[in-house]
């Protein structure tokens, strides 16, 4: 076996243990666009090898053919990841880009050229192969001025763009706050990507050495590097599967994500805002006197401020249910149920219930932000169902706040729904008596400011 | 949404047709550039690149974080005024009549813009239509042309080709040019205003940041 065959058994079959433990423990765990290519690529490359192990390739163009279809895996995989750090890959493999890379549109341009310049460089450099045959395959033989140039046209490019993806890969490790597991896949790739451009450094030099050393130590410079190739192909295969065998799931599913925004969000920016148009506009006629009756009933009993805004939005929904103007027509019953449930399942999942806000106003920060519990709309689509459906069951409000009491009184007051289904719902207690009272004395009240006006 | 538009000089149909030649051109050398007449709206991963951009990605922010970073890198003065009903009263009526949440105003010869929205408006719909408005200027809606007449698409699920028109001179924030069809562009400032909020909220809980540090 000549040297050439020896090297090639060697890295084939580091190639080809690497492709079965991919095959076997890496791809059924975690298989992405990429670690399902890079398999291929390391299959290939294991039988390119070994045919060249196999059979004596020395002399000739089919010879240098065979270096160059032995490059090209390594080129496709630069070129495959720098598309993907420029989000060049078409949107089925994943498109989106690394994020320092879409912070910087030069660095974007760069990244997405290496498919264009480094298979024109490999077809240069088979070119110049094809026309001057060198020893490509032949490991320590003498080869011509021609070999450096034909390694140097897929070298230089090569541990460019390996080098440029290093670079990235450790500008997006080191985003502050980036959780620790994205620090280290990061880290191993940025490790992968500098071994590959450190084998394209050593194989120039080998190509030089090739060329122009010559003397006694020749043969023992060419085998070290050659070990040195070999390591250096092997930290590449493990640093990338130890960065592809990182794994973090996100807390917050994306399709949980996409129903949130075109469910609830939709649902309860349509529920608020049909309802301040109605309420602005003054559509929904009978609510300006039950609101403030409302509000004044809630302030005379020392309700908190966020109980007064439950019982408002209370009233409001009820109003815009039971009279439902051209604009407000989707605001029913049925909606507020769906709307409920979906606030419901956000507030059953603990991470996102917790992160749910937004500001009370715009730049006060002072103020407690609102969540999807605290808002009122939520406990207000609660009492209004039960005040308006006649079907529902009513179940969470077997003993409801005070303020709910006093938006049904008034509700009933304003004849927006039949008292005596207030009588049934919430029974005569001492909560209801007291509502009462509140709403007859702030109805008082405000008849007097009327009249004193 | 308004714009003030300032006399142009009258450049002369030369550098008009020059121009017309540059466009192609221009889009023909941008990576990945979907300037090319028609595309789909916008999606939750395309709006996380714009975060990136701003330098908002996996991070928790406010609508008024978003403002500042997009009028600092459209180089605009950005503007909100949340107008209380006692101030104006007759604005949220005048607004809800006409079916309206808030109003966007932008001066070209003043490059600054300004976001009206009534006090009165719930907290979540005051987020929403700020984020609305400002998504407007981020999708480059107030550089459209004011000759170029839109065309209307009959197709409008949210994997379709809708057309876009050409932009005057100026910076957006996205990378396709504003749909030619009003009710598109309305939806995708929707769209973008409730990407906004959730990525802001989410922040590096997002799974769309993720996947700008876990390309492989």
């Amino acid at each position: 076996m000549s040297a050439a065959q020896h090297q090639a058994l060697v890295l084939g079959s580091v190639s080809f243990v690497a492709f079965v433990f991919f095959l076997c423990f890496l791809l059924p765990a975690r298989r992405t666009k990429f670690s399902v290519f890079a398999a291929c690529n390391l299959l290939f490359v294991a039988l390119m090898f070994g045919a060249v192990a196999l059979i004596d390739l020395s002399g000739g163009r089919a010879e240098i053919m065979v270096a160059v279809m032995t490059e090209l895996p390594v080129v496709l995989i630069v070129a495959w990841v720098c598309l993907a750090l420029a989000g060049g890959l078409p949107a089925q493999l994943g498109n989106l880009p690394a994020e320092p890379v879409a912070r910087r549109p030069w660095l974007r341009a760069v990244l997405g050229s290496p498919p264009l310049v480094l298979l024109l460089c490999v077809g240069l450099a088979t070119a110049v192969g094809l026309i001057w045959p060198s020893p490509a395959m032949r490991v320590y033989a003498p080869a011509p001025p021609q070999f450096f140039i034909l390694k140097g046209l897929i070298m230089a490019p090569e541990g460019f763009y390996a080098g440029i993806a290093a670079l990235v890969f450790v500008m997006a490790g080191r985003a502050p706050g980036l959780k620790p597991r994205f620090y280290f896949k990061n880290l191993a790739f940025a490790v992968g990507m500098v071994c590959i451009a450190s084998l394209a450094l050593e194989s120039t030099v080998f190509a030089g050495l090739r060329v122009w050393l010559a003397g006694e130590g020749r043969r023992a410079i060419l085998e070290t590097l050659n070990t040195v190739e070999a390591c250096l192909a092997i930290s590449c295969i493990l640093a990338f599967t130890a960065g592809l065998s990182l794994r973090y799931t996100p807390a917050v599913a994306r399709t949980l994500l996409h129903r949130l925004q075109t469910g609830w969000l939709r649902a309860q920016e349509q529920f608020e805002s049909l309802e301040w148009r109605a309420v602005s506009a003054g559509e929904a006629d009978r609510l300006t006197q039950a609101s403030d009756a409302v509000v004044a009933a809630c302030r005379m009993k020392g309700l908190s401020e966020s109980d007064t805004q439950k019982a408002l939005a209370t009233i409001r929904l009820v109003a815009v249910m039971i009279d439902p103007s051209s604009e407000t027509q989707n605001i029913t019953p049925e909606a507020a149920r769906k709307l409920y449930e979906l606030q419901e399942e956000i507030l059953r999942d603990d991470v996102l219930a917790s992160k749910l806000s937004w500001a009370a106003g715009w730049r006060s920060r002072a103020h407690e932000p609102q969540t999807v519990k605290s808002a009122p709309l939520h406990d207000a689509l609660k009492a209004a169902l039960d005040l308006v459906d006649n079907h529902g069951e009513g179940e969470g409000l077997r003993t409801p706040p005070l303020w709910h009491y006093i938006v049904a009184v008034s509700a009933a007051d304003a004849k927006m729904i039949d008292p005596a289904h207030v009588s049934m719902r919430l029974r005569d207690g001492a909560e209801h008596r007291a509502a009462v009272e509140a709403y007859d004395a702030a109805r008082r009240a405000l008849r007097m400011l009327d009249d004193h006006d | 949404m308004n714009v003030d538009v300032p006399k142009r000089d009258l450049a002369g149909p030369f550098v008009a047709r020059l121009a017309s030649f540059w466009r192609p051109l221009r889009n023909l050398g941008a990576a990945r550039s979907r300037v090319d007449g028609s595309r789909s709206l916008l999606t939750a991963a395309e709006f996380q690149e714009e975060l990136a951009i701003l330098g908002l990605s996996g991070r928790r922010f406010e609508p008024e974080d978003y403002s500042d970073a997009l009028g600092g890198y459209l180089n605009i003065s950005i503007a909100v005024h949340v107008i209380p009903d006692s101030w104006y009263p007759e604005l949220s009526r005048q607004l809800a009549i006409s079916g309206l949440l808030g109003e966007l105003r932008y001066s070209e010869q003043m490059n600054m813009a300004a976001i009206f929205v009534p006090g009165s408006l719930p907290p979540l719909v005051l987020t929403l239509t700020i984020l609305h408005e400002l998504g407007h200027l981020a999708a480059g809606d107030l550089l459209i042309e004011p000759e170029e007449q839109p065309e209307e698409d009959i197709q409008h699920d949210e994997e379709a080709e809708f057309t876009t028109l050409p932009l005057k001179k100026g910076k957006k924030l996205a990378r396709g040019n504003p749909f030619a069809e009003e009710s598109l562009r309305e939806r995708e400032a929707n769209l973008r205003a409730s990407y906004a909020l959730f990525a802001g909220c989410l922040g590096d809980e997002n799974p769309y940041a993720h996947d700008m540090y876990d390309v492989l």
